[in-house]
């Protein structure tokens, strides 16, 4: 039978199986980073584990956004002039220009998609307790980061839609008490939203929150490297016990995540060929059109604080996502399963509907 | 306890598959690599060289033509991108206006015999420096833009 | 202070006697001036044929046009000029001082008529510029005695009648000296005089329509009022209230559908739903204070006041060159404009062409039978100008272009549409697109000049135009398809690769399965 490693070839130096490469091949020798790969891939997982590939889809999205990220601002030009013209530019007269734009726009959805999944599947298999505190405190970090990702990224074509829609969201900002007014003004770079907001926006969006997600990325990814998967079975805090059964995280489970990474491709395709970006009229800061509404991602907050106090619908989700990030350490209950954790998961359950009526309200 | 790295791959008995066979999957398995890298190779390279039309891509200035394109006491139409922009020439200098007629859409011209901007279609009547409405239907004057001129040639700014 | 009944009568014979003496002594002197051959007010025209009241003639589109034939017009006999106002009298002298206004003090007691009355007064500009009771009816503003401030003495005159109330508006109303610091026109007199209203008024007719009728009398207020009768918008209303009533038109044999006809018409709709000032009321096109139909010849000129380009364009056809040619009416009617396009240039079917409906056998001359455009479906080319004429094939010329170039617009738009809701960007046809439309709203005024090069230049740039954006929209069209088939290519290959990974997962797994002796794992 044509093993796996004769398909694959094999990567583990010294001690590989028959059929094996040579172990000092010609850019081992050079390199030797034959060792370092296999210690990354040659580890095993529970075979209960469950993820649904939701993290592997964030972060091969993350990747897609940086590559289209790059090439969108080969073209861009992140002055109110030049905004506008070169996002049209780029939709309309690069070739392909459509598709980078369309997947990059598509792109940020879906990652945000697949790390909210992501979130409520770690939440659902408890993967957030016994030792993984500081792992959920790093993911906590990275969904902030990608959420920033979106807010920033959403004013650079600076349209109407991107220009009133980041009005309305710094001024929630705003809205925050003791510090708004000074937050309001970082965020902007002034007052308004002028030239200066579109500077540091392109700034952040391009520079700083990229590198601040690769480096949180890379803890994150160690972490996980160390703990391994988590078992949604049983819970482990000292690390899979001796007799647990595991499966191999090379090939078996890297192949899945490979034919998820391919699936979620194809949607990007047909959403980008099907729905491209649009673009409206140029921002006009003298002419609010008749409906803003931020992006999708934060219709529940606009949603919110319609219906209650500005105070209340500011501190709240402060008080929620803070709740959220510090989970592991208020969450003292052992158990993973979901019928041991009724109260955590009926609240759960409960902030996820919620946040799912203040969406779709929002978006009516 | 650790995740238990492989240290060997056990020795796996052999359920004979035919060379053949074995070769397909491994062609397989190349022309999906290659068909991958060819299908996202593409559309990067394809974005990458740089289209003919660079009109746009000034983003921010467009030239409208020269000194000698608009005499004094004339006025010439001139696509800035997608909008129309009517560029005059009067005693008070160049000054350039949406050429869209804010009475209903119509594409204004410089009436040569009034010395201003008019209206074909209605007869509204504008003023050529300032773009205020001087007669007829329309309700509003017309949007001003950036007009500047360097040496002989004359730049509308987009804004 | 309540007057005694028969002094109240005797006061009011004396007021009428006085009146009727007042007439009596206008007509004399009229008469006398007019068998001098001198006339200070302009003479009446003769009332020549014209879309107007005399017999013969029919007025336009209204319906009921018979009425004209089979009642007894009361209109001035044509050729001969007919009595005319009076000239302008001086105003009431009246004593006064600054300040006293005892009439508004006593009437403002009497009932609630009176009181009513005063209030209007009070509130209104009259009241407001110190204009008093005394002004209009004379007496004595400054006594509380009836007697002394109803006397005529003191020049009281009671409620004037309608043909004297015009005098007394106009005693003040045509003093430039006194009006100049209201910038009030001084000529409504003069004009009131050469209307139908006033001819008719000066013959003994006090039905119809006088300075009080409009203006209103105790509550008068600015015509820029927007509460105002004579407010443009509420135009229309005012002069339908007697225009409309059958009972008061009939024996002048005056149609009363004019006001139902105009408020469905493209004026009526937007100076009544769009309160658009700029459309026109009664008054715009048969004036105000010389109000009566504008002749035949006159009607150009009158649709030209708001409609100036088309009247130059009108003016460069064979047909403005005519004496009996259309005019805008012909074609367009009167109360009853429409909204029009090219498709309204022919009959469907061919009409029926009796060749004397428009030439006179007798006197070798063209005619044209106003009856003949009555209906809505007959104002087209093809009623005058019979389908193997020359005229008929220049027309047909241009419905031709215009239908064509109407089509290759209306084909781009949507085109442009189609491309917009796939996600294409397609502003930058709006320059093309905007550039056709400019060009097909100029090739449809230009069908006035009835020349088909004019028409033909500014269709065949619209066509040009409109096939730029087309194409333009046609490339985005082909575009988004080429998009969809790529897809669904890398679809295609994505789906395969998929495939092939699956081959090997397949592979792997049975590997595994044999390596540990149970069952295969997912």
């Amino acid at each position: 039978m044509a093993g796996r490693d004769e398909v694959l070839g094999a990567t583990t130096a010294p001690h590989s199986a028959v059929g094996a490469k040579p172990a000092d091949t010609w850019l081992e020798r050079r390199t030797g980073l034959g060792a370092l790969s296999g210690a990354l891939l040659h580890v095993r997982i529970p075979i209960e584990s469950r993820t649904w590939y939701l993290g592997g889809l964030t972060l091969f999205l993350f990747g897609l956004q940086i590559a289209t990220g790059t090439l969108l601002a080969l073209y861009y030009k992140p002055t109110p002039d030049g905004a506008y013209d070169s996002v049209k530019f780029i939709t309309s007269g690069v070739t392909f220009g459509w598709l980078i734009r369309s997947i990059h726009h598509w792109g940020a959805n879906l990652m945000i998609i697949c790390m909210v999944l992501h979130v409520v599947r770690i939440f659902w298999q408890g993967a957030y307790k016994h030792r993984r505190e500081v792992l959920w405190l790093v993911g906590a970090g990275l969904l902030v980061v990608t959420i920033g990702f979106g807010f920033t990224g959403y004013l650079l074509p600076w349209d109407q839609r991107a220009f009133w829609a980041t009005t309305v969201g710094t001024e929630i900002a705003g809205s925050v008490p003791v510090v708004g007014d000074s937050l309001l003004n970082l965020l902007r770079g002034g007052a308004d939203v002028t030239e200066a907001t579109l500077s540091r926006f392109f700034g952040m969006h391009v520079l700083v929150l990229p590198l601040l997600l690769a480096a949180l990325l890379a803890v994150h990814l160690t972490i996980v490297h160390h703990l391994g998967l988590a078992n949604p079975k049983k819970a482990e805090p000292n690390g899979p016990e001796p007799g647990g059964k595991l499966k191999p995280f090379f090939p078996n489970y890297v192949l899945d995540e490979v034919i998820a990474w391919y699936a979620v491709l194809a949607i990007l395709v047909i959403l980008a060929s099907v729905l491209p970006a649009g673009l409206e009229d140029k921002a006009n800061a003298l002419e609010t059109p008749p409906h803003i509404k931020p992006e999708w991602y934060f219709l529940f907050l606009y949603e919110l604080l319609k219906m209650v106090p500005r105070l209340v619908g500011i501190v709240l989700p402060g008080i929620a996502l803070g709740v959220l990030a510090l989970l592991p350490f208020l969450d003292r209950n052992p158990e993973v399963r979901p019928r041991k954790r009724p109260i955590a998961l009926g609240i759960g359950l409960l902030t996820l509907a919620a946040i799912a009526v203040l969406t779709v309200m929002g978006a009516g | 306890m650790e995740l238990e790295r492989t240290e060997a791959v056990p020795a796996v008995p052999s359920v004979g598959i035919p060379a053949g066979r074995r070769t397909f999957l491994r062609w397989l398995l190349g022309f999906s690599v290659f068909s991958t890298l060819a299908m996202v190779a593409t559309p990067v390279l394809g974005f990458l060289v740089p289209p003919k039309s660079t009109s746009n891509q000034a983003g921010g200035r467009v030239l409208a033509g020269t000194t000698a394109d608009v005499p004094v006491g004339s006025g010439k139409v001139v696509a800035m991108g997608s909008t129309p922009v009517i560029v005059t020439n009067t005693a008070q200098g160049f000054h350039a206006f949406s050429a869209v007629c804010t009475h209903l859409g119509c594409i204004v011209a410089f009436d040569s015999t009034l010395g201003q901007i008019g209206c074909p279609c209605h007869g509204g009547v504008f003023n050529a420096s300032t773009g205020a409405v001087v007669s007829g239907p329309p309700p509003a004057p017309l949007k001003p833009v950036t007009v500047v001129v360097e040496k002989d040639q004359i730049f509308l700014v987009n804004s | 202070m309540m007057p005694t009944p028969r002094r109240d009568v005797f006061a009011r014979l004396t007021r009428r006697a006085g009146a009727v003496a007042a007439i009596c002594l206008f007509v004399a002197v009229v008469l006398a001036r007019t068998a001098a051959a001198e006339s200070p007010t302009p003479v009446v025209p003769t009332p020549t044929p014209s879309p107007a009241a005399s017999a013969g003639a029919s007025l336009g589109p209204s319906a009921s046009l018979a009425p004209i034939a089979t009642a007894a017009p009361v209109t001035t006999p044509s050729g001969s000029p007919g009595p005319t106002l009076p000239p302008v009298p001086k105003p009431i002298v009246h004593p006064s001082d600054a300040s006293s206004n005892t009439c508004y003090d006593c009437h403002s007691a009497v009932n609630a008529t009176q009181a009513q009355i005063s209030s209007q007064w009070s509130d209104s500009v009259h009241g407001k510029n110190g204009v008093g009771c005394a002004d209009c009816h004379g007496g004595d503003p400054r006594s509380t005695s009836m007697s002394v401030a109803m006397s005529p003495q003191a020049g009281f005159i009671g409620k004037p009648s309608k043909a004297v109330s015009v005098g007394v508006c106009g005693s003040c109303h045509s003093d430039a000296a006194r009006m100049a610091q209201y910038q009030l026109a001084t000529d409504e007199y003069a004009k009131y005089a050469t209307s139908v209203h006033g001819q008719l008024l000066a013959a003994g007719d006090s039905r119809v329509a006088a300075c009080i009728d409009c203006h209103g009398s105790h509550d008068i207020k600015k015509a820029s009022d927007p509460t105002a009768a004579v407010y443009p918008l509420n135009v229309p209303k005012l002069c339908s209230s007697c225009h409309s009533n059958t009972q008061l038109m009939q024996p002048y044999g005056i149609p009363t559908d004019q006001y139902a006809i105009y408020s469905q018409s493209v004026h009526g709709q937007d100076l009544l739903q769009k309160a658009d000032l700029r459309a026109p009321t009664c008054a715009s096109c048969h004036g105000s204070h010389d109000a009566k139909p504008p002749k035949s010849s006159d009607v150009v000129d009158v649709c030209g006041k708001c409609h100036t380009a088309t009247q130059a364009l009108y003016e460069k056809s064979r047909h403005s060159t005519l004496d009996v040619g259309p005019k805008c009416w012909t074609c367009h009617g009167t109360h009853d404009v429409q909204p029009t396009s090219e498709d309204r240039l022919f009959h469907p079917t061919p009409p029926t062409v009796n060749c004397t409906i428009c030439h006179d056998p007798v006197t070798n001359t063209f005619r044209l039978k106003t009856e003949q455009f009555a209906t809505d479906a007959d104002r087209r080319c093809d009623t005058c100008h019979h389908s193997a004429s020359a005229e008929y094939a220049q027309a047909s010329g241009i419905r031709d272009a215009l239908v064509k170039a109407s089509a290759t617009y209306d084909t781009a738009d949507a085109k442009l549409q189609q491309a917009a809701a796939l996600g294409m960007i397609v502003t930058d046809a709006d320059v093309a697109l905007t550039e056709a439309r400019t060009d097909l709203i100029q090739a449809r005024a230009a069908v006035h000049t009835t020349q088909l090069t004019d028409v033909a230049t500014l269709t065949d740039a619209a066509v040009a135009k409109a096939g730029e954006a087309d194409a333009f929209a046609d490339s985005k069209l082909s575009e988004s398809t080429f998009r969809r088939e790529a897809m669904v290519a890398v679809v295609i290959v994505i789906a395969l690769n998929v495939f092939v990974l699956l081959a090997v997962r397949r592979r792997i797994h049975r590997d595994d399965h044999a390596a540990e002796g149970e069952a295969p794992v997912a």
